[in-house]
């Protein structure tokens, strides 16, 4: 169905190669997964297909790729539309319509299809998609795992025999994303849809890869099955990293598989659980009844909790429950309705300027939004003149954090990792009580996510600080947090260690707790420690 | 409340009209009461829209330029004479640059006359402003000719980009402030702008890429799954505009 020959790619004003002589050829009703670290082209892979690369990017193309026989390099995206679908990583970015079922529509407008067809596909994709309930909805006003399940709908409305997505689930919680992607199973097996996923969250799509594509970002390319490609891959789910932990000869890339192959290691007779660490006693931030509602809708729900130095708790919850509400108001955005917030005795609203710094420090979703300097050098000396911190100081914090960036380049030009580390040194460096950070980890490949948590453990525990994120990313948390607050329309409904709150949910738990059930392990170093105290 | 569905070209057509019967009046009251007018109409007219909040930044520009534009008539410019209101220094000029003086009387009849004209530029982007904020750019989208497809692209990502500017800078300006930097004053909007500019093109470039994947544009023909139609009272709104134009 799609065929890649020869396929070498190179951006103008880059010396870098981002494929070169790639040989691939993807199936009919195939579901390829294409993986690698951050930047190395995965994207431009997935937009090479409808030819957006080169006629939209620029760039050079040598060979050839064609879907069902048609070559891009004869025909532009547009010529293409009635054959490939794709969804874009910020599918919000791509709409073109207001509501959700003029969103649908649009594509087979264009196409200029007939108004019984339209009418009777749009029922179809409604149905499919389950978004009957939301048609006359405003897209702005939908959820994300909503808008993209819209983008999907609009995708399929042309009937593509190819679609390709580019990172489906990163902004979507664990529900959300098993669903975007079950329907994506359903589509493969019902309707023999090829189907073209680049994504970094590895545990939610591993068990339904057919195959996948490896990109190195030095050009290199590999093609196998997920046991193949995984095996020797440094970029694998946890559940790959507890097989390699347990020195087992194959690896299985589903829990069911994993779990055939654990049975003796689950057996064995765990040692007491560590007992949890003693609660330090000095309380960073504590919220009292806290009350927040937008135009007469309730985010909050008089809730309440203390956080402690050296606390890393993460605040789960599904996609529009309340958690950025929380934590703008502890940040001191919002000035909460009711209630009340107390940082080290101050409101959080009501701080400012060096105070403020001191005292919180926030990463945004967009850490970008942070920086407005034209070079790494300016934004490093910018934060130690406000902290009236020697020269250097950020720099050397940032040298820690993310080693190796140069300082003359632009921040736009880091890569997603290195931008949220230099955001980080950023605001690290006015060294804050409590660091807060909002989905840390959209975008970011595992190698930049272990270091993130390397970065916040060392923050919390060497300094006694406190850190406070909400994320979605459940592995994640299973290697980093403390503790989880699990918050459920408006209300806190779990306030626990780590452990305890993941494992009494089976949609939240990670991985390695799935195969490991009903053993109380999370991680693999868990998994590690216990196997090991047993002996 | 339920807002009356109009057809995306009539508050644009509406628009076009004032500016002309602006100009065509030039008379500082009827220029007033015009924007008056169009306030009252988009405070009650508009929804929760993102681009619904593009009127107030308009406002806020063209209070600005009306400011600008006044000061630079009373300081420049050749002497009219009447009722001086105060004296300012005047500027010594090099010999070669006749005619222009910088500073001297500001007479009554100097500063009404460049508020007036200030006035009047002001105005009409406010109106535009007030079209912008009434109508859903992608419903504007939706009527375009496809034939007008280049010029059709470019007018959807200029009318989406300000409301999205709108909504951008009050991120950036929140994050900003988090980091504990002051978000009033002129130096501080260079630390918005540059996030912003960055994040609006990355924008732009999405939408275009969307759609042309989506197959915009290839086709000459374009059927319509819902038509917006043209109804009596997107006539009376046009006309209510026009009329005005062809009593001035």
């Amino acid at each position: 169905m799609i065929k890649f020959s020869n396929v070498s790619l190179i951006y103008p004003n880059s010396t870098k190669t981002v494929l070169e002589d790639l040989n691939l050829t993807i199936a009919e009703g195939e579901l390829v997964l294409v993986i690698g670290p951050t930047g190395s082209g995965k994207s431009s892979l997935l937009r090479l297909i409808n030819g957006l690369v080169p006629h939209h990017t620029g760039g050079i193309l040598a060979g050839d790729v064609s879907v069902d026989g048609v070559s891009t390099q004869l025909s532009k995206p547009g010529g293409m539309a009635h054959l490939i679908g794709i969804v874009g990583q910020n599918p919000a970015n791509g709409f073109v319509a207001d509501t959700v079922e003029e969103e649908l529509a649009f594509g087979m407008e264009v196409l200029n299809l007939p108004n019984e067809v339209m009418r009777k596909r749009v029922e179809e994709i409604l149905d499919l998609l389950s978004l009957a309930a939301l048609r006359n909805r405003s897209i702005a006003t939908l959820s994300g795992g909503e808008q993209q399940r819209v983008a999907i709908g609009a995708a399929l409305v042309t009937h593509p025999k190819v679609l390709v997505l580019d990172e489906p689930t990163s902004a979507l919680d664990p529900i959300a994303a098993e669903e975007v992607l079950s329907i994506l199973y359903r589509l493969v097996h019902d309707l023999g849809l090829t189907v073209v996923i680049a994504e970094h969250k590895l545990e939610r799509v591993i068990q339904f890869a057919d195959r996948i594509v490896y990109i190195n970002g030095d050009g290199a390319a590999n093609v196998g099955t997920p046991e193949e490609i995984l095996m020797n891959s440094p970029i694998a789910p946890p559940i790959v990293h507890l097989a390699r932990a347990l020195g087992m000869k194959e690896i299985g890339v589903t829990v069911r598989e994993m779990r055939r192959m654990t049975t003796d290691i689950r057996g064995i007779k765990a040692s007491e659980p560590v007992a949890a660490l003693p609660r330090p006693s000095e309380a960073v931030i504590s919220f009292e009844k806290l009350t927040v509602s937008y135009d007469n809708q309730t985010a909050l729900n008089s809730v309440s909790a203390t956080i402690f130095a050296g606390e890393i708790v993460a605040v789960m919850a599904r996609n529009g429950a309340g958690k950025s509400s929380l934590l703008k108001t502890l940040a001191g955005v919002n000035r909460p309705n009711n209630g009340t917030v107390s940082l080290l005795g101050h409101e959080p609203f009501t701080l400012h300027g060096k105070k403020r710094r001191e005292s919180i420090g926030f990463i945004p979703q967009e850490p970008s939004d942070l920086l407005y300097g034209q070079s790494v050098k300016i934004e490093c000396e910018q934060a130690d003149r406000d902290n009236d911190l020697v020269e250097g100081t950020t720099h050397d914090v940032l040298q820690q954090l993310v080693p190796g960036i140069s300082l003359s380049t632009h921040p736009r030009d880091l890569s997603e990792g290195q931008r949220l580390g230099l955001a980080l040194s950023v605001v690290l460096s006015s060294n804050p009580a409590i660091l807060i950070l909002d989905e840390p980890t959209r975008g970011l490949d595992y190698e930049a996510k272990s270091e993130l948590t390397r970065m916040l453990i060392k923050f919390a525990s060497t300094f006694g600080k406190a850190v406070l994120l909400a994320t979605h990313d459940v592995e994640l948390v299973a290697e980093l947090a403390s503790r989880v607050i699990f918050i459920a329309d408006g209300d806190i409904v779990a306030d626990g260690s780590t452990l305890d709150v993941l494992l009494s949910s089976p949609a939240f738990a990670p991985q390695v707790a799935k195969v490991m059930a009903p053993q109380p392990w999370l991680s693999v170093k868990d998994v590690v420690a216990a196997i090991e105290g047993a002996q | 409340m339920n807002k009356p569905s109009l057809h995306p070209f009539t508050w644009w057509l509406w628009a076009f009209g004032l500016a002309i019967a602006i100009v065509r009046f030039d008379s500082t009251w009827f220029t007033v009461s015009c924007v008056g007018a169009v306030m009252v109409i988009v405070y009650s007219f508009r929804d929760d829209a993102p681009w619904a909040k593009s009127f107030d930044w308009t406002l806020k520009l063209s209070l600005w330029i009306l400011a600008l534009r006044t000061f630079i008539g009373i300081t420049i410019g050749v002497p009219i004479p009447g009722t001086e209101i105060f004296r300012l220094p005047i500027v010594p000029l090099p010999s070669w640059m006749p005619g222009i003086r910088i500073g001297g009387g500001v007479t009554l009849e100097r500063l009404s006359s460049a508020l007036s004209e200030g006035l009047l530029i002001c105005s009409i982007i406010a109106i535009f402003g007030a079209a912008a904020s009434l109508t859903s750019p992608h419903r504007l989208l939706r009527v375009l000719p496809v034939y007008i497809y280049e010029f059709a692209v470019a007018v959807v990502i200029a009318t989406s980009v300000l409301p999205q500017l709108v909504t951008s800078v009050k991120r950036i300006r929140m994050a900003q402030r988090l980091r504990g930097q002051d978000t009033r004053g002129f130096t501080s909007w260079k630390r918005v702008a540059i996030p912003l500019l960055e994040e609006s093109l990355a924008r732009s470039l999405d939408l275009a890429a969307a759609m042309d994947s989506r197959g915009y544009g290839v086709s000459k023909k374009r059927s319509r799954y819902r038509p917006i139609s043209w109804h009596l009272k997107d006539s009376l709104v046009v006309i209510s505009a026009f009329g005005l134009v062809v009593i001035s």
